[in-house]
């Protein structure tokens, strides 16, 4: 009976080939799209997961209650971990690291900057890295121990047996190859190119020997000897920081490592989400567009029906159960999805690539996976029924007597189904598009608010060697803005303590006249050196910025939005202190954005302190171009800082990157958003052109009749475009909910406009009208007298 | 083998009933030959339909070979359907897609016969109406006459104990049509299968045993034809 089926089956493919072809394409874009958008998926599912013991680990978070909010972030003081590991019991493990960091590792000549961490043995323990060479009981157990990551022996070492090759960190301290471990995977949030014992950290920086409850500077990971302790775990941990420390407002968490790639964002010290919303919607969009492609599937088969009714009716007649129809057009729409799937093989490969330059990850079909087997046979599977079974049904229930005697049906009951099928997926077009512009008019509104300062043509450098922090002192950094004024190639020059686009060093620890006790307020502080503000292209609201004219150590510049925390009427002069330093404030500058650009400029006090220099800031001239420029600033870092492998970066590029989740979206949006209009406006097609059919004769005695083109036309085309603008009624909500949900989570937003939904009508109608368009020549030439032969 | 007491068949419309059968009682033997006549509209497709339980009546008893058919549940009703009865249309109703031969199996495999059993019954079937060499053919390749033959094979290959027909010779021309005529008649007498047909032509209705006579859902005569005519 199978095997019959499957040969019918074949042979009504074969005979309406432009049938099958818009079926087939229609699934197969849909399940290519599914399967693409599910790797993705799958991708960021994987993170944090190669580990053996992944799911006994977890990450201590900290969790600061201020009277506003509850700050969370995974930073914990270093003394903690062997706390943890010793006290707590159900803990197995615990190991503390730093956060990965760029330094600059050399073999002789040979010097890379590479992401470092330093690390106690214990990390090693609860990640199970994959060691090349190397004892893994004994890494790390020397003070002067060092793991490489393949390639970052092959960069250092080439073809050489790293092992015992000694290495020199920052051009200080000596250090012994130990281990050589497989490249870390993209898909893990600690990433590094090699890796340092803790004792190293304390020999490089002195002051965390002593660093004591207070610095929270490390990341600290916990092994539970199983998860039935978490709850007991989590417990005990909450009030380490007090335990420790009295009047701490921190409390510590853990938090699943699996989930920490996913789930990295906090409110109230629980976990409310992050990336996972993203992945939610794609997972959504996903399962949508392969729906399209079922609804498409059932709208033709059932605009069909008029053919196969007859075959009903004699199958019935000859004695088929109605459960045997069922099956054969189940065995047919299977059939469909499987061809679909090949075909939507060669979309997945073709695309891949492309898909992967868009984000920047590496995805590949791992053909040897079972799992992804599995997936896509089910997928193909559920397609095929979910696409099969309207048509199966309805098909099937035709009344064998009726079919044969009068050759027609009433389908008008199928004909109001197909239309809230068609409706169906319209909205969901509607909505994809309305969607798409809005979070394009987003991230277009956000690019071009104002964030304070000029960050086109602004480079800055990193301050590292002779340059460095505490070794060369402000000598070394006169001349190097001597230099680069001199080269020409710069208009101006400034010193500040962090990047231009990274958002850290804070304090509570802020106190103004006038400031109550309870209030807590989280400050950035930074230090910045002369002509900063011409620097950067910025204003000062009022007093001046620091000048080599004055003594300015005691004094400081605060941001807009400090003066207004602070509620300072007349803010030059006040003084306020940071921890124990009184300091006079001597100028406001205007808010400038270094965290995220959807959010109000945090609080901001500016010292002069050049010590804590880290970054050169550098206007380019804007009468040179560009490459020449860079080039003689590079010539010049050469000259005074051979030792260190030049590195700048442009100031707006960085900025960018703060928008890729954004970006992303907006990207698959719009390609998948097309794709969903293109498989809808298939199935109108292929609606439309059996319609045409069905209504030959009436078509034909309406010709006979004396009806002009434009009459059969409108009569033909008229109620789908009163479907999609139904459809687009009904996605105009729904976008309007989805967007504003979306957009509740961005402090600075667009507001929503008519602009998108004019747009997507418009746009929708304008498709729908093509699409219709296709089947005219096919009305208009036909003759009336063919359709009315047969009656 | 078939009893029909008081059957009645209308469609109720806004409250009106319309009367398709009215008050219909015959009582047909195992291996007569009967031809329903009657102008159109007299309700002979409707009644061939309820022998054929494709349709159900709306009142009545219908006993075949002793079964009460109307308080069958469907799946035994087609079992009884498939094993017994075999329909022949006027409009022969061939399946497009499939060739000669697969036409004719079809019936055998909603039957669940075994394949081997399936091959042979098809080959003498096919062998018996000098088919063999259009087996592989579509429906569409095929004269009307011999699409009808086809769909009389396909009646056939189940073994049943009556053949339903509607008109069967209606789209065909005469020659062709008394060839069908004749292919019924030597069913009839040489393997006793009940033969009941609907037609117009007194000429068809001759070849039977008996004609009943159809006027506005109600059976008029009753007729015994004369044999040797």
């Amino acid at each position: 009976m199978f095997r019959q089926h499957l040969k019918i089956a074949l042979r009504n493919l074969w005979k309406n080939k432009g049938y099958t072809l818009i079926n087939v394409g229609g699934v197969a874009i849909g399940l290519a799209s599914c399967m693409l958008l599910l790797l993705y998926v799958a991708h960021e599912w994987s993170y944090n997961r190669q580990f053996s013991n992944y799911d006994k680990t977890y990450v201590v978070y900290n969790n600061t209650k201020t009277p506003n909010e509850v700050l969370s972030w995974p930073w914990t003081p270093s003394v903690m971990a062997k706390e943890v590991g010793q006290q707590i019991s159900g803990v197995s493990r615990a190991s503390c690291s730093t956060n990965p960091a760029p330094l600059l590792i050399a073999n002789g000549q040979r010097g890379f900057k590479k992401q470092a961490v330093f690390a106690d043995q214990d990390f090693l323990k609860i990640l199970d890295y994959k060691f090349i060479k190397g004892n893994p009981e004994k890494a790390l157990a020397a003070v002067n121990g060092i793991i490489l990551t393949e390639s970052t022996a092959k960069s250092l070492f080439g073809d050489e047996d790293p092992i015992n090759k000694t290495l020199k960190l920052e051009n200080s301290q000596l250090l012994k190859v130990e281990a050589v471990i497989a490249d870390i995977p993209e898909t893990n949030t600690i990433r590094f190119d090699y890796l340092m014992p803790w004792a190293a950290y304390e020999k490089q920086y002195p002051w965390s020997k002593d660093a004591g409850w207070g610095s929270h500077y490390a990341l600290t990971l916990v092994q539970l000897e199983d998860n039935r302790f978490f709850d007991q775990v989590s417990k005990e941990i909450k009030g380490i920081f007090k335990r420790h420390e009295k009047g701490t407002l921190a409390e510590a968490m853990i938090h699943p490592f699996s989930k920490w790639h996913l789930y990295s964002r906090f409110e109230n010290g629980k976990s409310v989400g992050g990336k996972i919303d993203q992945v939610k919607i794609f997972v959504g969009i996903a399962f949508c567009i392969l729906l399209i492609a079922c609804v498409n599937f059932m709208n033709l088969s059932t605009a069909r029906s008029q053919k196969r009714a007859k075959e009903v009716g004699v199958r019935k007649a000859i004695g088929s159960s109605r459960k045997s129809l069922i099956s054969q057009f189940l065995v047919e729409s299977v059939l469909f999805s499987f061809l679909g799937m090949l075909l939507a093989f060669v979309l997945m490969e073709i695309s891949l690539p492309y898909f992967n330059g868009l984000l920047h990850i590496e995805l590949v079909i791992n053909y040897s996976n079972w799992e992804f087997w599995l997936v896509l046979f089910a997928l193909t599977l559920f397609t095929g029924f979910v696409a099969g079974s309207y048509p199966a049904f309805y098909l099937s229930s035709f009344e064998p007597v009726k079919v044969l005697k009068s050759l027609s049906i009433g389908g008008n009951s199928s004909v109001s189904i197909r239309k809230v099928l068609v409706v169906f997926q319209f909205v969901f077009a509607v909505c994809l598009m309305i969607c798409t512009i809005v979070v394009y008019q987003q991230l277009n509104y956000i690019k071009d608010k104002s964030i304070g300062y000029e960050k086109a043509g602004l480079i800055e450098i990193p301050l590292q060697g002779t340059l460095g922090k505490g070794l060369g002192g402000k000598e070394n950094l006169d001349v190097l803005k001597d230099e680069l004024i001199k080269s020409g190639a710069v208009n101006s020059v400034s010193f500040f303590s962090s990047s231009m686009n990274w958002d850290g060093h804070r304090t509570f620890d802020m106190n103004w006249p006038g400031k109550s006790k309870k209030e807590l307020v989280y400050f950035n502080y930074r230090c910045a050196g002369y002509d900063f503000v011409k620097t950067i292209g910025s204003k000062m609201i009022s007093g001046r910025e620091f000048s080599a004219r004055y003594k300015d150590s005691t004094n400081v510049i605060v941001n807009e939005s400090a003066v207004r925390v602070m509620g300072l009427k007349d803010p030059i002069g006040t003084v306020i202190s940071m921890g124990q330093d009184q300091v006079k404030i001597i100028g406001v500058i205007k808010d400038f954005v270094v965290g995220s650009p959807y959010q109000q400029a945090a609080p901001m006090v500016i010292y002069d302190w050049n010590v804590n220099f880290n970054f050169a800031l550098v206007r380019l001239n804007p009468a040179m171009n560009v490459s020449s420029s860079v080039q003689r600033i590079d010539e010049v870092m050469k000259r005074l800082n051979p030792d260190f492998p030049m590195e700048r970066s442009f100031v707006d590029e960085d900025f960018k990157l703060k928008f890729q989740n954004e970006q992303l979206l907006g990207t698959l949006a719009n390609w998948f958003g097309g794709f969903a209009i293109f498989i809808s406006c298939l199935g109108l097609l292929g609606l439309t052109l059996y319609m045409a059919e069905q209504r030959k004769k009436e078509i034909s005695i309406r010709k006979v009749l004396g009806a002009s083109a434009i009459d059969v036309l409108s009569l033909l085309n008229k109620d789908f475009m009163k479907l999609v603008g139904i459809a687009n009624l009904i996605g105009f909500p729904l976008a309007y909910v989805i967007m504003t949900k979306w957009l509740s989570a961005y402090e600075f937003r667009v507001g929503i406009s008519i602009l998108p939904f004019a747009m997507a009508l418009g746009l929708s109608l304008i498709i729908a009208i093509l699409t219709l368009s296709v089947q005219s020549a096919k009305v208009l030439k036909s003759n009336p007298v063919d359709g009315l032969k047969y009656e | 083998m078939i009893e029909l007491k008081n059957i009645e068949k209308y469609y109720a419309n806004k409250g009106v009933k319309s009367y398709i059968l009215r008050h219909v009682t015959t009582s047909i033997k195992q291996g007569e030959f009967i031809s329903i006549m009657g102008p159109s509209g007299a309700g002979k497709s409707t009644l061939l339909n309820i022998l054929g339980m494709l349709e159900e009546p709306t009142y009545g008893a219908y006993e075949f070979m002793g079964e009460d058919v109307v308080s069958l549940n469907e799946r035994k009703r087609i079992e009884l359907y498939r094993n017994h009865i075999g329909f022949v249309f006027q409009a022969y109703h061939l399946i497009d897609e499939m060739t000669v031969a697969e036409n004719i199996e079809a019936p055998l495999l909603y039957k669940k016969v075994s394949g081997p059993e399936r091959k042979s019954r098809v080959a003498d079937v096919l062998d018996r109406f000098n088919m063999v060499a259009k087996k592989d053919l579509f429906p569409n390749q095929l004269s009307g006459g011999q699409q009808q033959l086809v769909g009389i094979a396909r009646a056939l290959v189940a073994q049943p104990s009556i053949i339903l027909a509607d008109e069967p010779t209606g789209n065909l021309q005469s020659p062709q049509a008394l060839q069908i005529m004749e292919l019924f008649k030597k069913l009839n007498e040489e393997e006793n299968i009940t033969i009941i047909q609907v037609t117009h032509s007194e000429v068809n209705a001759a070849y039977g045993s008996r004609i009943l006579h159809l006027l506005d859902g109600v059976i008029k005569e009753d007729l015994a034809v004369p044999q040797g005519v």
